[in-house]
């Protein structure tokens, strides 16, 4: 008895300011929004930079040091650019698409670890989560280009989920080698599992691989770039944007980069660990950035793959090496 | 994949995969095409009416722009056949010299040709690291001719600019540069997963339906028909010089591709063969400029295929009829032919494999835009509309 | 030579009167000159009999009245036989030889946008170079149509 609930109610008010206040600027500011897509515009210009000297071009040069803010000009002018949007388009499906598109790969970051081996928000079955976002992302490009009516938004939209039918099983498939290795649907667990034992692409080379042409699809990249062959569908399904829409767009790739990136690096290479000094955001950077520079090389040395052969390859090869990289691991190797 | 639906997909008149403007309807259930129809004439600039209107003086140049990656084949199908009606025997350095410029254009031609092929399958790199090559030859031009596109090499009667001696090196090295290059492309091509999926068996043209068709140059050779204008119809020296017709008889992508690069390795050795043997003396004759009334067909191997001139002089300074036939006309019905049954997927690559040139091929008269001073801004016109702006 | 004097000697056995004249002006190449109304006899000849299976192109002169008609075929690559035939500007109709060599379509159309030739039975006459809204009847590569009253067409809009 005697309680002061004047006090009591004071206190609580105080705590639940300071900390709601800290957690708006962790989602908001650090390690969230602000920072992701500071990320987003520097992992555009490593995958830019790198892809273009493997070409013996020298890419971005002028904005910036070296380039390094041309993703941002980029953005910001496209920002100001006129937003078109085509009479026959269905208008709330084409306006939404690209927010969607754009918060997507945003929202799921924040269940990946990137300031310490824990995620900011972390529950069991996270991984699962991170595989069904990376559904929807493909289910928001079709909705984009089929939105458009336009030819070639048309057929690169069904392409784009032709070619999820290709990718996604083997990709789910795999992601679950490090889930059984470590006993746990949970990211942060698996990571926290590879700072006690081995990083899990010494003990699953092939889960990795498999999970890495995954990636390369689920982004569009070479030789996946299939929904947005400019060549041969001009721009695919993102043929109709414009403007700010486009502008969301290219983000939502950067952040898509960096999400994939942030998977390989959290999944197969040990994620945020601390080394002696080093703090863990440091090797998170390391490991994303060596990540990306993966994707574009391998992005830098194919040809572009039809769809058929594409769909048939995937389901043909992949699919039976990523039953073979599960079965090894209940085998008891690899985890 | 089919849906039993058709949907019309046009490409161009402004296409990525088309380097320059012409339409291509294309009529598509799901990803196969089941119908095409080309569009020419988006090029149009009259050139035929034009040559009616000059001299034969004025002529060489307005051939020279018919196109501008096979300059050189035109001038050299142009001043042949006033030579001819004008009976003038060629020098025999002269000769020589215009076999070094065409195979040096047929070199970077070809090379522009991989680089565009490798683009339209999605493999920029291999894009990139041919056409960095590739400005080795039009290094060599600019210090042949001054110039890196339009050499303005031919003119009647000869040409107009000697390969000297201090040249002869130069050109070597950078031959052996060019040809330890394209063994290594060679290979990448023969060798490369990628390249070798959307290239095996795509856009199939069968031998009899390149003859019916009356398909020219790399196109039918690699339906593996031997034919070619330099060893068939031989003009300038190749008469004089040992070469191999290159063929092969995939049909497909693939020998097109294969056709072109082993045809530049060849040019290297016809280059090589013809320095070492260039006849010394003078480079070009004089000639006068009526020229007697006639009429003549001329032709070249342009690095796209059979060119032909068709020439009717009338005993003026002016040709009363002149014909242009680019190859690449010549390979659209083929082209039509390839495309049916195909994907969507590989259209480009097949529209890239004759190596069309739409500049060539829509020469033909409507009307001299250039002249037209409705259409012509001058510089200061240009200055004020944008100093308003 | 001899081939190019063997070609010519069967030539004038099989046309006999529809051959007008015939020229070997130089090594590989032959003029011959042959009566409209035997155009397709003499096509089917060179093409089946004497294997002049590539057709070149197909050129179109004005030559005032008439127009001139020139196939230029060639025998494996190298002897160019140009088969030519004049018509009269105002019934400018000649068969078509698309189905002998189907190769000639996009010829015969070129043909037609720029000199008027009308080629009967040919599949798909429509413009092949000129623009849509060009005015019928108008055939720029003729000679009565200056450059000015081409610009003139195609200055309005």
């Amino acid at each position: 008895m005697g309680l002061d609930y004047a006090a009591v109610k004071k206190e609580v008010r105080k705590r639940m300011t300071s900390e709601t206040i800290v957690s708006l600027i962790r989602i908001l500011v650090f390690p969230g929004a602000m920072f992701l897509f500071a990320l987003a515009f520097f992992y555009e210009w490593v995958d830019r930079k790198f892809f273009a000297r493997l070409q013996n071009r020298y890419g971005p040069l002028h904005t910036g040091p070296h380039g390094i803010l041309q993703p941002l000009a980029d953005f910001l002018k496209l920002l100001s650019k006129e937003d078109i949007t085509p009479h026959a388009s269905d208008r709330l499906v084409f306006a939404l698409a690209p927010v969607f598109y754009l918060a997507l790969p945003l929202t799921t970051l924040f269940v990946i670890p990137v300031l310490d081996p824990t995620s900011f928000i972390a529950f069991e079955g996270d991984l699962v989560f991170v595989l069904f976002a990376f559904t929807l992302i493909i289910i928001t490009v079709f909705l984009a280009g089929w939105s458009s009516i336009n030819r070639f938004g048309t057929i690169g939209s069904m392409r784009a989920v032709l070619q999820m039918l290709g990718y996604e099983i083997p990709m789910g498939l795999v992601a679950f080698g490090p889930a059984i290795a470590a006993n746990s649907l949970s990211i942060s667990r698996i990571v926290g599992w590879q700072s006690l034992n081995f990083w899990l692409i010494l003990l699953q080379p092939l889960g990795f691989a498999i999970f890495t042409v995954c990636l390369l699809a689920e982004l569009q990249f070479v030789p996946f770039d299939i929904p947005e062959a400019e060549t041969e569908i001009v721009a695919g399904w993102r043929t109709e944007f414009s403007g700010r829409k486009l502008a969301l767009l290219r983000l939502g790739k950067d952040l898509e980069l960096v999400l994939a990136s942030a998977l390989i690096a959290s999944l197969y290479l040990g994620g945020p660990q601390q080394f002696w000094l080093i703090p863990p955001i440091v090797a998170f950077l390391v490991k994303t950035t060596f990540a990306v520079m993966l994707l574009s090389l391998l992005r830098a040395v194919f040809a572009r793959f039809r769809i058929d052969q594409m769909l048939s390859g995937l389901w043909k090869y992949l699919l039976p090496l990523a039953t073979l990289q599960i079965i090894l691991i209940q085998a008891g190797l690899g985890g | 994949m089919s849906h039993g639906s058709i949907i019309k997909v046009p490409f161009g008149p402004q296409h990525p995969a088309l380097k320059e403007p012409e339409n291509f309807l294309f009529e598509v259930d799901g990803e196969i095409v089941v119908d095409v129809k080309p569009r020419l004439g988006y090029n149009h600039r009259g050139i035929e009416k034009a040559f009616e209107l000059r001299t034969y003086i004025q002529n060489i140049y307005l051939a020279e722009r018919i196109c501008g990656i096979c300059s050189d084949a035109h001038t050299t199908c142009y001043t042949q056949a006033i030579e001819e009606l004008l009976n003038v025997e060629l020098p025999p350095r002269a000769r020589y010299i215009r076999v070094i410029i065409a195979e040096l254009e047929r070199i970077h031609s070809h090379a522009l040709w991989v680089g565009i092929a490798a683009h339209e399958i999605g493999f920029d790199t291999l894009f990139m690291y041919v056409w960095r090559d590739r400005e080795t030859v039009l290094d060599l031009f600019e210090m042949i001719s001054g110039n890196r596109i339009h050499y303005a090499m031919n003119t009647i009667g000869g040409v107009r600019r000697d390969i000297h001696a201090a040249m002869v090196p130069k050109i070597i090295k950078g031959l052996d540069f060019l040809e330890e290059r394209l063994k290594y492309y060679l290979r990448i091509v023969q060798t490369e997963q990628t390249i070798l999926k959307r290239t095996v068996g795509v856009g199939i043209l069968k031998p009899k339906d390149a003859v019916n068709l009356c398909a020219v140059g790399p196109t039918l050779r690699a339906s593996g028909i031997k034919n070619d204008v330099r060893s068939d119809d031989p003009y300038a020296a190749y008469d004089e010089i040992p070469f191999n017709v290159i063929t092969h008889s995939g049909c497909d992508i693939l020998s097109r591709t294969l056709v072109r690069c082993e045809e530049m390795l060849e040019s290297i050795k016809i280059i090589r063969y013809a320095l070492d043997s260039m006849p010394e003396g003078i480079i070009r004759v004089q000639v006068p400029k009526k020229v007697p009334q006639g009429e003549v067909v001329s032709r070249v191997e342009a690095p796209r295929g059979e060119l032909i001139h068709y020439a009717k002089s009338n005993g003026t300074t002016k040709p009363e009829r002149y014909k242009v036939r680019s190859p690449t006309l010549a390979n659209i019905p083929a082209l039509c032919k390839m495309l049916l049954g195909g994907y969507v997927a590989d259209i480009p690559i097949v529209l890239a494999g004759i190596d069309p040139c739409f500049a060539c091929m829509d020469r033909m008269a409507f009307v001299d835009i250039k002249q037209n001073k409705k259409w012509v801004w001058t510089m200061q016109q240009l200055r004020r509309k944008y100093a308003k702006e | 030579m001899e081939k190019e004097n063997e070609i010519v000697e069967k030539l004038k056995d099989f046309l006999k009167e529809n051959l007008v004249n015939v020229t070997i002006p130089k090594k590989r190449r032959i003029f011959v000159y042959i009566k409209k109304d035997a155009l397709e006899e003499a096509m089917e000849y060179f093409v089946k009999d004497l294997k002049f299976k590539h057709l070149s192109t197909i050129t179109g002169v004005d030559l005032g009245e008439e127009i001139e008609v020139i196939y230029h075929l060639s025998y494996k690559g190298s002897i160019m036989l140009s088969a030519r035939l004049a018509v009269s500007k105002k019934n400018p109709n000649i068969p078509t030889i698309t189905d002998l060599i189907p190769g000639a379509v996009l010829y015969e159309r070129e043909v037609h946008d720029l000199l008027g030739v009308d080629f009967e039975r040919h599949p798909d006459l429509s413009p092949l170079m000129l623009p849509e809204k060009w005015p019928k009847g108008v055939y720029p590569l003729r000679k009565e149509y200056q450059l000015k009253h081409l610009r003139e067409i195609t200055s309005e809009k």
